[in-house]
Formats: C-alpha cells, structure tokens, sequence
C-alpha cells in the first residue's frame, strides 16, 4: 500500500488547536511536561473508530474552532466537545466516521458543551516527533498552537475501506458526572481534620481560568498549610496555595511544583474534569487503594 | 537516612526526606534513586526528585506493606558507597545592567554595590538538584545568603531567554522566555535547551556549576554563533 503525504490547510486556525498523543515520558527528567491530549477518553474513541494506532496523533480543539481544507481523501472522526462542526458546509456528527473528498472543507464553529473536540484522521496526524510524541508544547516542537496559513500533514492512502455499518454508539454520559475522585496528596494530612471535611463536602465552580496547564477552582480554602520545597507533580495533582487557591494540575503541568499537593486526581476522573467549561460545578471524593 | 514512604495510590510513592536543601540529601536521594533502579527496575516507570524528595511512578501495584519493606531496605543501605563521579560546567554571564535589569535593585536590598553583587554571584559553586519548571531550567542550590532575595510580589510578564536571575534562596537561568518573579541580574548568551543529546552537553543532577563573568562584546560574539550545550570546565 502506497502512502504519500498530503496537508491539511488551515485557513481559520482556531484559538486553542494543537496536534496532541497519548504524552511524552520521555524528556521529563530535563523538565519538559507529559503534554499530549487533555480528555484520552475521546482520543481513544477517534482512534478506535478509524481503527488507527491507539497513540495516533490527533488533532485538540477548543473555543473557537478551525477551518480546514483536506487535500487528499481521507477519513475523519470526531469526539469531545459538542460543536457546531460542518463538512462542505453539511452538518456533521460526533462519534461517526466520515470519508472526505479531495478539497473537502471542514469546519467547527460554535462550542456548545464541554471544553474539548477532537478530530481523527486515518492513519493519525504526522507533526514532528520530538522525542517519542509528537504533542505539542512551547519551546519543545516546532509549533505549539495552530497559527493561519498553517498545514500539518497527513498520509493519503488509495485503498477501499469498507463501510461502517456499525457506529460506536457515544455514550457521552460520562461527562455529566460531577464526582471527581481523587487520592490523598502528599501533603494532605498536614491539613486539620476540620478542613479535610470542608474540602471534601464544598461544591467548587471551575473558573475562568482554565488552560492545558491547570484549571483553577473559583472557591477558596482558607488554610496555613505549611509551605514545602519545590516537589515533583503530575498532571491530576491538586495545589493549594497560602491564599487558598485550588489549582488542579493539567496534562501541560510543569514537572515540579512549591505549593503544597493536597489530593492527586484519579486518571480517570481527570477526563472528566478536562471536559468541565467555567462555571461548572464538580466535588471531590476521596477513594483509598488497598 | 531519616526517610518517610507516602503512598498517593497503588502506583504512585514518594519517599520523603527532611525538609532542608543540602548536598548530602541529594547524594542520599541519589543513592536511593540507583538502588531501586537497579533492585526494582522492572517495576518502575519513572523516578522524579524534588528538594527532599523522589517520587515513583510504578509499572505494577504495590501495597502499604511492600512500602513499609522498601523503607526498611532503604534505610539500611550503606551510606558509605560513593557511585557518583561529579562534573563541573562553567557558565558565562553578562552581568551588564542591560541585560541585570534588577541589579541595581538587588544591590541596594541588600545594601552591597553591584560589583559586589557580581562578585559574590560569580564566586559560588551550585549544585544542580533537578530540572523543572520550564523545559531546561535548573534548580541550582548553594547561593551565598548575602543574596537571598524574596521573590517580587509581581511576576513580571516576560523575561527573556539566558536571563540570570535571582528567587528567594536559588539562582537560575531562565531557558526559554517566560513570566516569573525573579530579579533579573545578567544573561548568558548559551542555550539551556535541546531535544537533542541533552545528556551530553548539559549538567546532571548533582554536577557543579559555576558562573563567568563576560563582557558585553563576548556576550555579542557567542550570541552570533548560537551553540546548544554548556562547557564542561577541567577539573
């Protein structure tokens, strides 16, 4: 089977859209984040709809969305956030395959629910490889967001693909789920009883300050946790700072943090939470491992 | 070693040392690190270290009680072996005032001129503990407290690749333009960062460094054939 490059064409870049995997482990001992996609439960599902490499890279949207012209005929999929997206101006679905024609124009405009989309396309993006991903980061690849005029490649294979009959159906449910679950922190137990209770029974509003680093929680913790020496973080980790901020660590997270880590986020909530918009509400429930 | 194991979850440790920064912490971190590396290795995805601290990301699942043991092995492991053999870097620094735009702010906090500033930055030996914050940045231990400086109360927006600077307790170099809250006291014209050979041409955690004094005409001529990497000074 013959492969041969062929470009996506950005003419809208979009404001957040950026080429993301699974993440990079392998550079963190010099300083450079996991990166890779925020929500891996819809770059899963992409990828398993276009029957693509698990790790295949894809293309991460949020608030306002791109316009792009494929090349070449490909397939597409899309999973995350509900949106406004268009295929030659049609309306199109999530959660579906769709095979696209050379000069094909797809589009998403308006979001409408949760914070993430993700597209798939056959056979996974080609960006850079920096290491062994090819998410993208500032100051790690060459680019780090989407900029106009912009092309990012792809490989255009003249094969027959036999049609989807049966979709995986999007049980986008999971979503809705407010619990986020989360494990004790390192330096959870430095905090009085009292305010492990507050913190565990308090409804917190996600804030306007959201990003692939952290989101920051709108309420605050009055606390005199004493301060620590700069300590290693993960992505799912939850900082609180002297006045009381929440920062839940996001998969851009610096790999070592000074505020003192209250609770790590579960993988798996840690979706969950990525799919949350400013405004919505969430609670943490402690779970202990055996 | 005075040790703690915390278990965050099933394939998630820290193990934690006194809260102090200090040589002989990083050489007992070191110690650890190479022992469970070497004892464990299968079982482990990544070891990251803090000040006082190595966290374990695990590739199988392990209970309270096999902490407790991993604890107690490493407690009793023999202080004496010495399985590092420690390099020196020298790093050149402009110290112009161009480029320390907070140098003269730093001297007068502190009530030393700026060539004193300079002098007592340049004679130090640091310790590079680990790499974090940006992609590249050392967290260097061992500035003379005559320097020690709170961080601004205000990060500043940008501050600009190679810049030198100054945050509580620790010097750095900032990599990569970035916001932060330290005083900027010079830059160096070197790049702190690349995806390639990074273990070659940059220190390791537990080598030296030491920063040179440059004019601004050197800083000039190395910034005009820009090299990613750092010189290793003979010892």
């Amino acid at each position: 089977m013959i492969k041969t490059p062929a470009y996506i064409h950005f003419h809208q870049p979009g404001m957040m859209t950026s080429v993301q995997d699974w993440a990079r482990y392998d550079m963190v001992h010099f300083g450079v984040p996991y990166a890779g996609v925020m929500d891996r439960i819809s770059m899963t599902l992409v990828n398993h709809l276009l029957h693509n490499p698990e790790n295949a890279a894809v293309l991460e949207m949020a608030h306002v969305g791109p316009k792009m012209i494929f090349e070449m005929p490909t397939r597409i999929a899309f999973a995350g956030a509900e949106a406004d997206i268009y295929l030659n101006e049609k309306p199109i679905k999530l959660g579906k395959v769709y095979e696209i024609g050379e000069d094909s124009i797809v589009e998403v405009k308006k979001f409408r629910r949760r914070q993430w989309l993700y597209m798939g396309v056959q056979g996974g993006l080609e960006s850079e490889m920096v290491g062994k991903s090819r998410s993208w980061y500032p100051g790690v690849t060459p680019r780090d967001k989407v900029v106009k005029g912009d092309t990012i490649t792809y490989l255009y294979e003249d094969r027959y693909f036999p049609p989807e009959n049966s979709h995986s159906k999007i049980k986008a449910n999971w979503y809705k789920e407010s619990d986020i679950k989360v494990f004790a922190g390192p330096e959870w137990d430095q905090l009085p009883k009292l305010l492990h209770n507050r913190i565990l029974s308090k409804t917190f509003t996600v804030s306007e300050m959201i990003n692939r680093m952290a989101y920051q929680l709108e309420e605050t913790i009055e606390n005199d946790i004493p301060p620590i020496l700069t300590s290693p973080v993960y992505p799912g980790t939850v900082q609180l700072t002297p006045s009381g901020n929440l920062i839940v660590l996001m998969r851009d997270a610096q790999v070592t943090g000074g505020y003192p880590r209250i609770l790590q986020v579960d993988i798996h909530s840690l979706n969950i939470l990525a799919q949350k918009r400013s405004g919505e509400k969430i609670k943490f429930s402690i779970i202990v491992d055996e | 070693m005075q040790l703690k194991i915390f278990r965050i979850h099933k394939k998630l440790i820290e193990i934690s040392w006194p809260q102090e920064i200090s040589d002989s912490i990083l050489g007992e971190q070191l110690l650890v690190k190479d022992f469970l590396w070497k004892e464990y290795g299968e079982g482990i995805r990544e070891i990251r270290m803090g000040f006082n601290t190595l966290s374990l990301k695990l590739k199988i699942e392990i209970t309270a009680t096999d902490c407790d043991d991993i604890l107690e092995e490493i407690t009793q492991l023999p202080k004496s072996v010495k399985c590092h053999s420690f390099k020196t870097w020298g790093i050149p620094v402009c110290y112009d005032p161009s480029f320390g735009k907070d140098l003269e702010k730093l001297a007068n906090l502190h009530q030393l001129s700026i060539e004193e500033v300079i002098k007592i930055h340049s004679a130090g030996s640091y310790t590079l503990h680990f790499y974090g914050f940006l992609p590249g940045f050392m967290y260097l231990a061992g500035l003379d407290s005559r320097l020690h400086t709170p961080r601004k109360d205000l990060p500043e927006r940008l501050i600009q690749t190679g810049t030198v600077a100054i945050g509580g307790k620790q010097t750095g170099i900032y990599p990569m333009d970035s916001p932060g809250g330290w005083y900027a006291i010079g830059r160096s014209p070197l790049q702190f960062f690349s995806t390639n050979n990074f273990k070659e041409k940059f220190p390791s955690i537990g080598d030296k460094i030491k920063f040179q004094p440059i004019s601004v005409e050197e800083y000039k001529n190395m910034i005009s054939k820009p090299k990613a990497g750092i010189q290793l000074i003979k010892s």
